[in-house]
C-alpha cells in the first residue's frame, strides 16, 4: 500500500510523504543522500530527507518564511493577497523561482480560521490582516461555549489554502516544499477574544476555554485532513503559546498541550511531517516535543532552560530539527554583509551534524524589500 | 490604630496583587481607609505587590497569564482610591502611551501603560491605531516628558521613525521610548528613539536610564 502511494507521488512528480517510508530505509537513503552531497549538489527533497535524519546534507537547507512579502513580486496589495488566493499563489511560486530556498510558506495570512468561524476581519492595502477587535467574536467567557463547529465547505479562506495548496504541488512537485501554517486553537481562540483576555480566561474559566478550544480543534483536524489530501508532506502548527510569551508552561500543558497532540497524531497518521512554528520567548521545547513529537521546532529564541544555542543542540539537537533563528529586526535593517556574517553565526552553532534548516525566527518582514531574503538563501549555499 | 496593625493591612492589600486576589484586596482597602492610613501609602502597597509580581515574572516564577490578572487586581485598587486625579496633583511624570496608526494590537501596549501607571506616571493611553498627529498634539497639550509607541508589526513599525522627527520637532525635551515584537535595539536607535525595552521586565530601568541620559544630555 504504502509502496503503491509512493510511487503514485513520484509519478505525479511529486514529493512522497515521507512518513510512509520505513524509518531505516530512510536513515539508509539519508546516509546514501549525505555521503552524495559531499560531491555534487542535492536537490531539495534529498536535501530535506538528510536534514530530517540528523544528517549532513551538500548545504543547509533554506526557509527564507517569506510570507506576505512575495505580493511585491507581483504588484498585489496585503488585501489582494489575503483576499485573493490565485494572486497569492502567483506571488509564491514565483517566489519560489526568484528567492529560491527548500521550505517555503503557504498561506494567506494569520486570520484564516477565526475568520472562517466568523470573526470579523479587517484587510488593510498596506498592512497585514487583522481581526477586527472593536468585533469580537467572543465578548465574554459566556460566548466560548456558544462558538459553533463549522464544516470545510463553509469555509471559504480555508478553502482558498487548500487550493495553494494543491495548486503548489502541482507546479513545484519535487522541486521545493510549500508548507502551510495552521493556527494552533488557542491562537485561533486568541483572534476572536484578543489574546490577553484568552490567557486570563485559560485561569479564571478553563472549562469555558477548553470547550471553545475542542471545537475549534475539530475544524482545525478537519482542515489539515483536506490539506494532506493535496499531497502535503510537512505543515507547520504555530504553537506560539507554548512560550514565555504565552502560557506558563503548566497551564500550555494543561490546556493545549492535549490538543496539539490531536493535532499532530492526525499529522503523523496522514504521514506528514510536523515542523512547529513558534517565535515566542522561551519556547517550551521540551513540551512541545513530548506532546507533538514534531520532527522539526522553528524557533526565534532559545528554548525554555537553555542559556546558549551550544546547550539547545546538545539538549535537543537529536530529538527534533532545528529551524531558525537569524534575528528577524536583523533582515529589517541590516545591511546584506550583516546578514551574511550572523547567517554564517547561526549555521556554524547548529548546523554540525544536519538536522538544521537556516531561518528567520519569524516571517521575513512583509513590507521589506526582499534583498535579505535572497541572502538568506544564499548564506546557506555558502556557509552551510 | 498602631503601626503593627497598619503594616498588617498593608501586607494583606499587597499580596492581594500577585494572588490576584481582587476580594482580599478590596477588605484591605476598605479597612486601610477605616484606619486612616494615607492613600499614598496604600497606593504604594499596591504597586509593591505588582513589583513582586513583575519581578516573579523575570524569574519566571509567574507566567503572563497570572501576571495579567494582577495588573487587573491593581488597576481596580487604583479606581477605588482615585489614583489618577491624585496623581495629577501630586506632579507625576507626563506621559503619553499608544500604539501606531494600523496596528491593533494591545496587550503589549495594556501591560506597559498600567506598569507605568502603577509606577507613578501620569499615564494618557491613547489606546491603538493611533495616528502621528495624535501623538504630536497630545505631547504637546500634556507637555509629556516620556513619549511611549508600540507596534507589533513591521508594516506600522516603519511609522515610528517619522513620529519621533514630528515630536522632537514641537517637543525636543520629550523622552521617546519605543517597543514591540519586530523591534530591537539597533533598530530603536536608528530610529531616532531615546530608549527601548525589550519587554515589561526591564521597562522601568530602560525608562529611567532614558529620561537620565535625557537630563545630562547624554547621547544613546
Amino acid at each position: 500500500m504504502a509502496v503503491m502511494e509512493i510511487v503514485s507521488s513520484l509519478r505525479k512528480k511529486q514529493i512522497p510523504p515521507l512518513g510512509l517510508i520505513p524509518d531505516r530505509v530512510l536513515d539508509f537513503l539519508a546516509s546514501l543522500t549525505s555521503w552524495r552531497g559531499k560531491h555534487s549538489e542535492l536537490t531539495t527533497i534529498e536535501r530535506l530527507l538528510a536534514t530530517f535524519r540528523h544528517k549532513e546534507p551538500d548545504h543547509v537547507p533554506c526557509a527564507p518564511l517569506v510570507g506576505g512579502a512575495y505580493r511585491q513580486l507581483t504588484g498585489a496589495s496585503f488585501r489582494e493577497f489575503s483576499l485573493d488566493a490565485e494572486k497569492a499563489i502567483e506571488a509564491g511560486l514565483l517566489g519560489s523561482e526568484v528567492i529560491g530556498g527548500d521550505v517555503l510558506l503557504l498561506g494567506l495570512d494569520l486570520t484564516v480560521e477565526a475568520s472562517d468561524f466568523g470573526q470579523a476581519t479587517i484587510y488593510p492595502e498596506n498592512s497585514t490582516a487583522h481581526p477586527d477587535y472593536s468585533q469580537p467574536l467572543i465578548k465574554d467567557h459566556t460566548d466560548y461555549r456558544k462558538l459553533k463547529r463549522i464544516e470545510l465547505k463553509d469555509a471559504p479562506r480555508m478553502q482558498k489554502v487548500i487550493a495553494m495548496s494543491r495548486r503548489a504541488l502541482k507546479e513545484k512537485g519535487l522541486s521545493a516544499v510549500f508548507v502551510p501554517v495552521i493556527s494552533s486553537p488557542l491562537s485561533v481562540l486568541a483572534m476572536m477574544r484578543g489574546a490577553a483576555q484568552v490567557f486570563k480566561d485559560c485561569i479564571l474559566y478553563p472549562d469555558d476555554v477548553m470547550a471553545a478550544a475542542e471545537t475549534v480543534t475539530a475544524v482545525l483536524i478537519d482542515y489539515i485532513n483536506a490539506l494532506c489530501d493535496t499531497g502535503l508532506i510537512i505543515a507547520a502548527p504555530d504553537m506560539l503559546f507554548a512560550s514565555e510569551s504565552g502560557l506558563g508552561k503548566e497551564l500550555w500543558e494543561k490546556m493545549e498541550g492535549p490538543l496539539g497532540r490531536q493535532i499532530a497524531e492526525v499529522l503523523h497518521r496522514r504521514n506528514c511531517l510536523i515542523a512547529i512554528h513558534n517565535c515566542g520567548d522561551k519556547p517550551y521545547f521540551d513540551s512541545m516535543i513530548r506532546f507533538m513529537e514534531p520532527e522539526a521546532i522553528s524557533f526565534a529564541c532559545l528554548a525554555d532552560g537553555c542559556k546558549d544555542r551550544k546547550e539547545m543542540k546538545k539538549r535537543y539537537g537529536d530529538q527534533t530539527a532545528f529551524i531558525g533563528d537569524v534575528e528577524t529586526p536583523l533582515l529589517f535593517h541590516g545591511s546584506p554583509r550583516q546578514v551574511m556574517e550572523e547567517c554564517r553565526k547561526v549555521i556554524e552553532d547548529y548546523a554540525e551534524g544536519g538536522g538544521f534548516i537556516l531561518a528567520p525566527g519569524c516571517e521575513y518582514p512583509p513590507n521589506h524589500n526582499l534583498l535579505n531574503a535572497i541572502i538568506l538563501v544564499q548564506a546557506a549555499r555558502i556557509y552551510g | 490604630m498602631n503601626n503593627e496593625a497598619n503594616q498588617k493591612v498593608l501586607d494583606l492589600i499587597e499580596k492581594a496583587v500577585p494572588g490576584y486576589n481582587p476580594e482580599q484586596m478590596n477588605q484591605g482597602i476598605e479597612q486601610a481607609l477605616r484606619q486612616g492610613i494615607p492613600v499614598q501609602e496604600i497606593k504604594q502597597a499596591l504597586f509593591q505587590g505588582l513589583e513582586l509580581s513583575r519581578k516573579k515574572l523575570l524569574t519566571r516564577d509567574v507566567p503572563l497569564p497570572k501576571f495579567l490578572l494582577s495588573i487587573d487586581v491593581l488597576d481596580q485598587g487604583f479606581k477605588r482610591l482615585s489614583a489618577t486625579e491624585d496623581r495629577e496633583k501630586s506632579g507625576a511624570i507626563p506621559l503619553v502611551i499608544g500604539v501606531v496608526e494600523g496596528d491593533p494590537h494591545d496587550l503589549g501596549k495594556n501591560i506597559v501603560s498600567r506598569i507605568y501607571s502603577a509606577s507613578g506616571y501620569q499615564v494618557h493611553d491613547l489606546g491603538v491605531g493611533v495616528p502621528a498627529e495624535t501623538f504630536i498634539s497630545t505631547v504637546k497639550e500634556k507637555q509629556a516628558k516620556v513619549l511611549a509607541l508600540s507596534s507589533m508589526i513591521s508594516t506600522t513599525m516603519v511609522q515610528m521613525p517619522e513620529i519621533i522627527k514630528r515630536v522632537k520637532a514641537v517637543a525636543p525635551d520629550t523622552v521617546v521610548m519605543v517597543g514591540g515584537a519586530p523591534l530591537d535595539l539597533n533598530l530603536a536607535k536608528s530610529f531616532g528613539a531615546d530608549g527601548y525595552a525589550e519587554s515589561a521586565v526591564t521597562l522601568l530601568e530602560e525608562t529611567e536610564a532614558a529620561l537620565e541620559r535625557a537630563s545630562v544630555k547624554e547621547k544613546w
